[in-house]
């Protein structure tokens, strides 16, 4: 009777020899594999974002001209910081577009996909309505959007008028600038959000849903009791994902360059806006890149924050 | 089937008709080192100059397109170094990347063109080559000291403009006539203005318009009101004179329009320089805009009857308007800077008829504009005594200042002032007194070319 002998982990990787002499085990190989799979997104990152990112802190210790000339300021770029009125001002604005922005994005986005989740050809014909913004370029879309919210003349104070409810400038009052721009952002960005909460309803399984009906559930419980608990992981990613957004997405640039320029009086000069005027119209790079580390340094510290208290998203705390 | 193996030669060249893989990596070896490796195509563009704008080619403007191709192709004609136009689209040049950017990393144009908001910018980076010695001393007097002084530092000349645009105000006849108004009611004080402006403003229209976007252009039609009022930005000592009843006398002026209703906070199209979807559409009976509008209300709104008067003054004040315009510069640092600096003189830094022609053309055929140069006025006397332009040459252009060069803190310090309490309802005497604390403290350790 032939002995059994346990199966070893060095069995299992145990390959045969190579006929000359090199031989590698699987778990090596594997190994390999895996590293070489993962290289073209690693070396595109290092190059193309660390390397820019690692740029952009250096320079922040420089006052840099635009035409050539550096020379070594060390702190002086963070201290002009401190004492300037604008920079405040800008963090203070991106505050208030963040605060506004996230649990808008996430409340319509979330509205949305419970209103289309079922897959009807009128629900299908609605998402891809509602996910087309995306496709628009931003210039369009603000330019159409300022069309629409002209002073006297634009569609919405048309139809304030004849609501008897008076005439705004919506984009030129201070009052209402920025609460546009977060309206306009939303309607821009909404469908998208929609669309990753859609596939984190269809990872529910349904027999939840049966067995709660079964039990007598009302809609409004399931919702609180099986649905938002099991959206943890994906609601935990829009909140990350459109915080990151609120800072440096291409929407809280475009919007603002094209719409508003950062007025009236600076009320939607987002930190984005006022790095850009530093670095191109007034060739401050340094400080520009001063103010984008610091900028990092928060979105990073509020990234960590959200992963610490979900737990990585889990939401698991026992 | 062919066998590989032992097939001739013969049968191996019939089987692989396309390239060989060989010959492939060799074609592809040399149109790299021909055109990809960037020190080689460095090398080839050094033999013709960029000249980056934006107007050619491909431009908006038919005719203003046509007088810079005419303009190169003159020069290329007769000259070896070539100059090859490259358009950057109006945005992307005045307040996009593109520029700032190709300087940064040390491929600037070797030809451009700037106002004189951003004269300092570029001069205190050390890329603006002196074209003085490229020009006849009879050329050099020939510009008009108020025009050329703004593009000079130590009487050396580092832009030579090809146009004057002074501000003023345009006028909606059809509007006028609409409110019971006539050619006499034309306001002449800014009283006056306010008050047109409240008889002109209607459910569907303003009474007049003043830029509301922050930006240079915005600085660039407050200033006039300032000067008219006796405001200044600098003392004699160099420091801030922007803390002053004139300061919030221009400031006031503004605020008032918006907040009488009679001006909006937003204008339609690009901005307060267009003139077309503003006083052009109806959005607006009177307009705060340069001498450009009337070759933009010819090319989109031809049908367009208008007039056009001088900027009224406050109380005991006295006319002055702002004569802006853009200018030809060349890159110190460039691939030939000896080149494009004979470029621009040759273009419009000469004596010679050629020279003083295209200025003409430039302000009389490709767009409407006051020449900055003596001998332009009087070669185009014809046409700048005609029509609109007429307006402008007698009534005017005699009050026309230079546009102020003033390095970008200052710029943002005026700006934050003006959009405070034009939209905001700053108290004017608080936005002076802020931005003169912000002016000087910037003055106190600049260190570039005087402000003007």
């Amino acid at each position: 009777m032939a002995q059994v002998f346990p199966k070893t982990e060095g069995a299992v990787e145990a390959a045969p020899s190579s006929p000359r002499g090199f031989s590698l085990s699987n778990r090596t190989r594997e190994w390999i594999a895996g590293y070489l799979f993962v290289l073209p997104d690693a070396l595109g990152l290092l190059i193309f974002v660390g390397g820019p990112m690692l740029l952009s802190l250096s320079l922040g210790f420089f006052s840099v001209s635009g035409f050539g000339e550096y020379s070594f300021v060390g702190l002086d770029n963070y201290r002009r910081m401190i004492g300037d009125p604008l920079f405040w001002r800008s963090l203070s604005v991106t505050i208030l577009y963040i605060v506004l922005l996230v649990p808008a994005l996430y409340v319509t986005g979330l509205g949305l996909a419970l209103l289309v989740q079922r897959n009807t050809r009128f629900n299908g014909f609605v998402r891809t309505m509602l996910f087309v913004p995306q496709t628009v370029s931003l210039v369009v879309v603000s330019l159409v959007w300022q069309v629409l919210l002209v002073d006297k003349i634009g569609l919405l104070n048309q139809f304030t008028s004849w609501l008897h409810l008076g005439q705004y400038s919506w984009l030129g009052d201070p009052r209402f600038a920025l609460y546009v721009v977060v309206f306009i952002s939303v309607w821009f960005l909404m469908g998208f959000y929609m669309l990753i909460f859609l596939g984190g309803l269809q990872d529910i399984p349904k027999e939840y849903y049966e067995a709660a009906r079964i039990d007598g559930a009302s809609a409004l419980q399931s919702f609180l009791q099986i649905t938002l608990p099991l959206l943890r992981p994906t609601s935990f990613f829009v909140l990350l994902v459109s915080t990151v957004t609120a800072v440096c997405g291409s929407q809280t640039f475009d919007l603002i360059y094209v719409m508003t320029r950062g007025g009236p009086a600076n009320t939607t000069s987002l930190a984005i806006f006022y790095i850009y005027q530093q670095a191109f119209l007034f060739n401050e790079y340094g400080y520009a890149a001063a103010m984008a580390s610091v900028f990092v340094v928060l979105l990073m510290g509020l990234t960590v924050l959200m992963f610490m208290l979900t737990r990585g998203g889990r939401f698991t705390y026992d | 089937m062919i066998n590989e193996e032992n097939g001739s030669s013969e049968t191996r060249s019939a089987v692989r008709s396309g390239p060989s893989r060989r010959s492939v990596l060799a074609t592809g070896a040399a149109a790299t080192a021909l055109s990809g490796f960037p020190y080689i195509s460095r090398g080839r563009a050094a033999q013709t100059l960029k000249f980056w704008q934006f107007y050619a080619p491909g431009g908006g403007v038919a005719t203003q397109d046509k007088w810079f191709e005419d303009v190169v192709k003159g020069w290329n004609d007769t000259h070896d170094a070539k100059v090859e136009l490259v358009y950057v689209p109006n945005n992307a040049y005045m307040d996009g990347t593109k520029l700032p950017t190709a300087f940064a990393s040390g491929a600037g144009p070797d030809l451009f063109i700037i106002s004189p908001g951003d004269f300092l910018r570029y001069y205190n980076g050390g890329v603006l080559l002196d074209l003085t010695p490229f020009m006849e001393e009879a050329a050099r007097a020939d510009f008009f000291p108020s025009v050329i002084a703004n593009r000079m530092v130590n009487e050396k000349i580092y832009g030579l403009p090809y146009e004057v645009e002074p501000m003023a105000m345009y006028y909606s006849v059809e509007a006028f006539a609409e409110a019971g108004l006539t050619e006499k009611d034309v306001p002449k004080t800014w009283d006056e203005l306010l008050t047109v402006a409240k008889k002109l403003t209607n459910e569907k229209r303003f009474g007049v318009l003043f830029e509301t976007s922050p930006g240079y252009y915005q600085n660039f039609t407050w200033y006039p009101f300032l000067w008219e009022a006796g405001g200044d930005f600098q003392t004699a000592d160099g420091k801030s004179a922007f803390n002053s009843p004139a300061t919030v006398q221009a400031l006031k002026f503004w605020q008032d329009a918006v907040n009488m209703g009679v001006a909006p906070r937003k204008p339609l199209g690009g901005g307060g320089w267009d003139a077309v979807p503003n006083i052009g559409s109806g959005y607006c009976a009177m307009q705060n805009v340069g001498i450009w509008a009337i070759a933009q209300l010819r090319e989109g709104a031809p049908n367009f009857k208008y007039g056009i008067f001088r900027l009224p003054t406050p109380p005991g004040g006295k006319y002055l308007t702002i004569g802006g315009g853009w200018a030809f510069v060349a890159n110190a640092k460039g691939s030939n800077p000896k080149a494009a600096g004979e470029f621009c003189a040759w273009a419009l830094g000469s004596m010679k008829p050629d020279s003083v022609d295209r200025i003409v053309d430039w302000c009389t055929k490709a767009k409407s504009d006051m020449p900055p140069r003596k001998s332009a006025l009087e070669a185009g006397k014809a046409a700048f005594d005609s029509g609109f332009l007429k307006t402008f040459t007698d009534e005017i252009y005699p009050g026309a200042r230079a546009e102020p060069r003033m390095p970008p803190p200052v710029y943002k310090a005026i700006s934050d002032a003006i959009q405070a309490c034009q939209l905001n309802g700053q108290k004017p005497e608080d936005a002076a007194a802020a931005a003169s604390e912000q002016i000087d403290a910037f003055l106190t350790n600049y260190k570039g070319a005087p402000i003007l």
